[in-house]
Parts: structure tokens; C-alpha cells; sequence
């Protein structure tokens, strides 16, 4: 496991890394989508956000955030805008979450995931069908919803252990 | 019920407004900004589409630079499966390569007096240049299916510029930076394209379904019969987007219970493209060129002259086709000549042979007239005591023979 003695260049990178990595995510999409898997994708941006708005970890910056939505719009060719609303929105009902929860739990907040993944997907399929006519297959969001929910009890797991890294 | 209530209100408006020591701003604040920019977005104003164009730029080069390790396993990925199938592409590609080149005899000739056709009915005359562009981002994503082009506004690319793979269609422009351009693939949902299906010559629209193919949509019913897979869609040109003649793919017929759908495969793979063609026209109008074609001539023209000018040039592309029937024709005939030595060799075995049968029947019909001459010999031939007998040698001796001693 990593540890720290001294807050050095290192440490500063190791703790801005969840902001890196949600950077060179939306930029790369790593979604594996070249595997051409049929119905196959998830939405890593999704799992990281909720993790680590979730810990309140400090240097999860919320400006960087939306910054990452403008970047995931302007590479998938989406209207300006709407990634970035899909995140906050993950933001704000996470924290929403994080202030009602008195003793967190994992099963507990991977089933509060799903319900989150359903309502800012849903959102953002209304608006793209219904303010800019784009013709979606409803069956890719269902899909995406039901994978990145999978995923997040992996990645989450990979995320503690990062976590306790930094603690340490 | 009023603490619930007022733990509520605590926990929303803690999750909207509160800042922590690291946050810039509040969850509220980014909220607006982000609808804000949705809004901003769409309109059209210049400095928008300025600001728009420049983030484009930026995120564009640096989803390149980042895809970069990705792009690196997957095209490795790629060519070691090419090096597998290498030879029997090989073999493939050769024998594809012999029918084309004897099809593109006839494509020069179709593609000459279609350019004067279109001299003839449009008012200008389009010149197209295809430029190489490498695709700098294809994230291949199952919403929508669009890729990044290296080649923008300063290469003269334009929206609505077709995009080629080899001659293939692949799609169209639709964004377009300085030096960069978005494409939207034909297997996009919103993609629509106007098709003519050959060889029965039926008019019909292409849209994308999200996989790498696309659907022929808008088509009468007592037309479907008329399909078949050996069918082939190409760009008919209707509505102005797409130039006409550009083959798209083969038309694929898909049974579901009683119904039939009808597929379009495209000739090229999309999730294996590397590098595209952007055509860019350019138009000159018709008049300007007679114009300055008659400053040369004498500074006058009439439509007298015009005319003549096409049908000269009429006349070349009927004495170019004429020549290459001719070379034809001697090909053939060389052939024919050769197929006809072959035929009287052929039959002047034949005849040898026949011959060769006829002499072995002989044989065996003289070898068993002296089979039987042994033992019938005493029967037919005359002598003292048989004087019904016949002489040897004589045809009716030799019958005697034949029927084992029977004189009758």
C-alpha cells in the first residue's frame, strides 16, 4: 500500500489523482466501447464522481467537475452543457444523500447509485429527445444504467483502498 | 414531523449551498451555469460560436494526445489480426483487383459523359479535390456516432462536406473548427441520407441504426418485393447533401417472422477507419468560363459555338469508345482465330480416331472369321464329297463360315 511520510510533489499528485483521472476519462472515454461488445457500456465518470463526492473527499473540486462535463460534451458532440448538468446533479443528490446518511453503508449506497444513474439518465434523455430532437435508443441508456451500476461496487472497492492510502 | 421537515430543508440546503474550505464555488451555483451554457449553447451568436470552436480545438488535440497508449494497444491489437488473415487477403484482394480493372474501362467512359451531362443542365461546373485526414478522435461511442477529423475551415472543409473511405461514403460534416471538423457517421441515428437502389432503380432514404448499418426507410410497399441481396444502394443526390453516384453498400434483407426488414451493410467498417477523404468543391459558374474562354477566342461567343464546343468534345468521347470497342474487337477476333485452329486440330483427331476404330473392327471381325474358318472350314468348302460346298475365298464361302457351317 502507498504511504506517505512527507507532503511532498508526489503526495500532491496522489491526492489530486481522482481529478486527473475523471479528466483523462471523459477526454479518452474509457468506456471500452472499442471492444464493439453489442449493448456493452458504462459510464466511469458516473462511478467516480458518486464515490467521491460521497467520501467529501477535499480535493474533489466541484468546478473541476463541470469543467469534466464541458470536455465529455465537446468530445461525444452533445449540446455545450449537458454532461456537465449530469454531474452536478450526481453532485448535489449525493451530498443530499451524504447529510441525511448517519451510518454509511456500502450495499446501501450502491442501491441510492442505481436510483441516481436512473433519474440523471432520465434527464438527460428528456432533454436531448425533447429540447434537441436527437434520436436515442433508449435500450443503450437502460444498458448503461444497469453496467455502471454493476461496476460500481469494483471501482468502489479500487477507490477505498486508495483512499486508505492517502489516510495513512 | 416539523424536526423531520426541518432536517430536510437543513440537508437540501446544505447540499446546494454549502462550501467547503476547497470548493470554488457552491453545487447551486454550478447548477445555473450548467443550464446557463446549455442555453448559451444554442444560440448563434458569433463570439459564442468563436468560444465554442476554440474549446473544441483545445479538447479535441488533447483526447489526440491522450488517446494516444489507448489507440496504441488498439491499433497493435488490430495488426496482429491483419498479419493472421494477410494471405488470404492477399489472394482476395488480387482477384478483386482483375475484375475492376476490367470494369474501369467502362467507368472512365460513363464518368466523362456524365461530367458533360452535368455541364449541360446545371448552370456551373463543380471541380472536387479529396484531401487525406487522419481521424484524430473516434470514441465509438453506442449514443452517437461521430468521429474527428484533422482538417478544418483552413483546409476549406465546409458543413455538409461528404467524407469518403476510399470511394465509399462514410458521412458528412457537421461541425466544423479551424482545424479541426466533426463528422457524423452514416450509422448515426440522426443520419438520413437520399439513396437509389440498383439495378431496379428505386428511390428511397437511409437511416442509421446505431450499429454499422442503417435501415432503408420510406419505401412503398409493393416495392419491397423487388429487393434482392444482390441489390446496391448509391447516393441519388436528392435534396443537395450528398453528391450523386457514391456507393454506400449492399442491401441486406433481414426475415422477422412475416415481416421483412431491410438492411443496408455498408462497404466500409467504420470502427476500423484510420484515415478518411473530404471532398471539397468548388464551383465555378458556366458563364464565367465561356466569358473568359471568349476573351481568348476573339472575345465573342454565341450558343452556336457552345454547342459546338460539346458536341466536339462528343465526338472525342464517341472516337475514344469507338477505339476502345476496337481494341476489343481485335482481342476478340485474335481469339477466335485461336478457338478456331484449335477446333479443326481437334477434329482432325477425331477423325484419326475413328479411323483407328473402324480398322480394329476389321481386325476383329477378319480374326474371327479365321476362328471359325478352323472349325467350320471342312463344312463349306466344295470338294469330292461335298459338293454343295462353296470356293474358298468366295463371298459366299465366307458367309458359310460366318454362320458356323449353315448354307443357309
Amino acid at each position: 500500500m502507498v504511504s506517505f511520510k512527507t507532503k511532498g510533489p508526489f503526495f500532491k499528485f496522489y491526492s489530486w489523482l481522482p481529478i486527473i483521472i475523471l479528466t483523462i476519462s471523459v477526454l479518452n472515454e474509457f468506456d471500452f466501447n472499442y471492444l464493439n461488445l453489442k449493448y456493452f457500456s458504462f459510464n466511469f465518470p458516473f462511478i467516480l464522481i458518486f464515490f467521491f463526492t460521497l467520501k467529501d473527499f477535499k480535493h474533489f473540486d466541484y468546478f473541476f467537475v463541470f469543467l469534466a462535463g464541458l470536455i465529455n460534451d465537446t468530445v461525444v458532440g452533445l449540446p455545450l452543457g449537458i454532461s456537465s448538468l449530469s454531474y452536478i446533479l450526481i453532485c448535489i443528490t449525493t451530498s443530499y444523500y451524504r447529510n441525511i446518511t448517519i451510518r454509511p453503508n456500502t450495499i446501501k449506497d450502491w442501491f441510492y447509485f442505481l436510483f441516481i444513474l436512473s433519474l440523471v439518465n432520465s434527464i438527460n434523455y428528456s432533454i436531448l429527445t425533447l429540447f434537441f430532437s436527437f434520436n436515442l435508443i433508449l435500450m443503450n441508456y437502460l444498458v448503461n444504467t444497469f453496467f455502471t451500476f454493476l461496476f460500481y461496487i469494483i471501482f468502489a472497492s479500487i477507490f477505498k483502498y486508495y483512499l486508505k492510502g492517502l489516510n495513512d | 414531523m416539523v424536526a423531520s421537515r426541518d432536517d430536510f430543508i437543513i440537508a437540501i440546503r446544505s447540499a446546494f449551498l454549502k462550501k467547503s474550505t476547497q470548493q470554488k464555488f457552491s453545487l447551486i451555483t454550478l447548477l445555473l451555469i450548467s443550464v446557463f451554457t446549455i442555453l448559451l449553447s444554442n444560440l448563434d451568436f458569433k463570439i459564442i460560436r468563436y468560444i465554442k470552436i476554440g474549446i473544441n480545438e483545445i479538447v479535441y488535440r488533447s483526447s489526440f494526445v491522450v488517446s494516444i497508449p489507448e489507440n496504441f494497444a488498439k491499433n497493435t491489437f488490430y495488426e496482429i489480426s491483419d498479419y493472421t488473415s494477410f494471405f488470404k487477403d492477399y489472394k482476395k484482394n488480387k482477384k478483386e483487383l482483375n475484375n475492376l480493372r476490367s470494369e474501369n474501362v467502362s467507368s472512365d467512359i460513363i464518368q466523362f459523359e456524365n461530367k458533360e451531362l452535368k455541364e449541360l443542365i446545371n448552370e456551373y461546373v463543380s471541380s472536387s479535390d479529396k484531401i487525406l485526414a487522419k481521424i484524430i478522435v473516434d470514441q465509438n461511442s453506442p449514443f452517437l456516432k461521430s468521429i474527428i477529423i484533422n482538417k478544418g475551415s483552413r483546409d476549406n472543409i465546409k458543413i455538409g462536406t461528404n467524407i469518403f473511405d476510399q470511394s465509399y461514403l462514410v458521412g458528412r460534416v457537421i461541425e466544423v473548427n479551424y482545424k479541426t471538423a466533426r463528422v457524423l457517421l452514416l450509422s448515426d441515428l440522426n443520419s438520413n441520407v437520399p439513396v437509389s437502389i440498383a439495378p431496379q432503380n428505386i428511390q428511397a432514404i437511409i437511416t442509421g441504426s446505431g450499429d454499422n448499418n442503417s435501415q432503408i426507410k420510406y419505401i412503398k410497399d409493393s416495392m419491397k418485393n423487388e429487393f434482392n441481396e444482390k441489390s446496391i444502394a448509391y447516393t441519388s443526390g436528392t435534396g443537395g447533401i450528398f453528391k450523386s453516384g457514391i456507393p454506400v453498400g449492399k442491401v441486406k434483407i433481414i426475415k422477422e417472422d412475416n415481416s421483412k426488414k431491410f438492411n443496408i451493410e455498408f462497404y466500409s467498417d467504420f470502427s476500423q477507419l484510420k484515415y478518411v477523404f473530404a471532398e471539397v468543391i468548388t464551383k465555378t459558374e458556366i458563364q464565367e468560363i465561356n466569358s473568359e474562354t471568349s476573351q481568348n477566342e476573339n472575345k465573342t461567343i454565341n450558343p452556336l459555338q457552345a454547342k459546338l464546343k460539346i458536341l466536339e468534345e462528343e465526338i472525342e468521347i464517341i472516337e475514344d469508345t469507338n477505339s476502345k470497342y476496337k481494341q476489343e474487337n481485335e482481342t476478340l477476333k485474335t481469339d477466335q482465330n485461336k478457338l478456331a485452329a484449335k477446333i479443326i486440330d481437334l477434329e482432325n483427331k477425331v477423325n484419326s480416331q475413328k479411323k483407328e476404330i473402324e480398322q480394329n473392327n476389321q481386325d476383329a471381325e477378319e480374326l474371327e472369321f479365321l476362328k471359325l474358318n478352323l472349325y467350320y472350314a471342312h463344312k463349306c468348302r466344295r470338294s469330292f464329297f461335298n459338293s454343295k460346298g462353296f470356293t474358298v475365298g468366295s463371298d459366299e464361302y465366307r458367309k458359310c463360315v460366318m454362320n458356323k457351317g449353315r448354307k443357309n
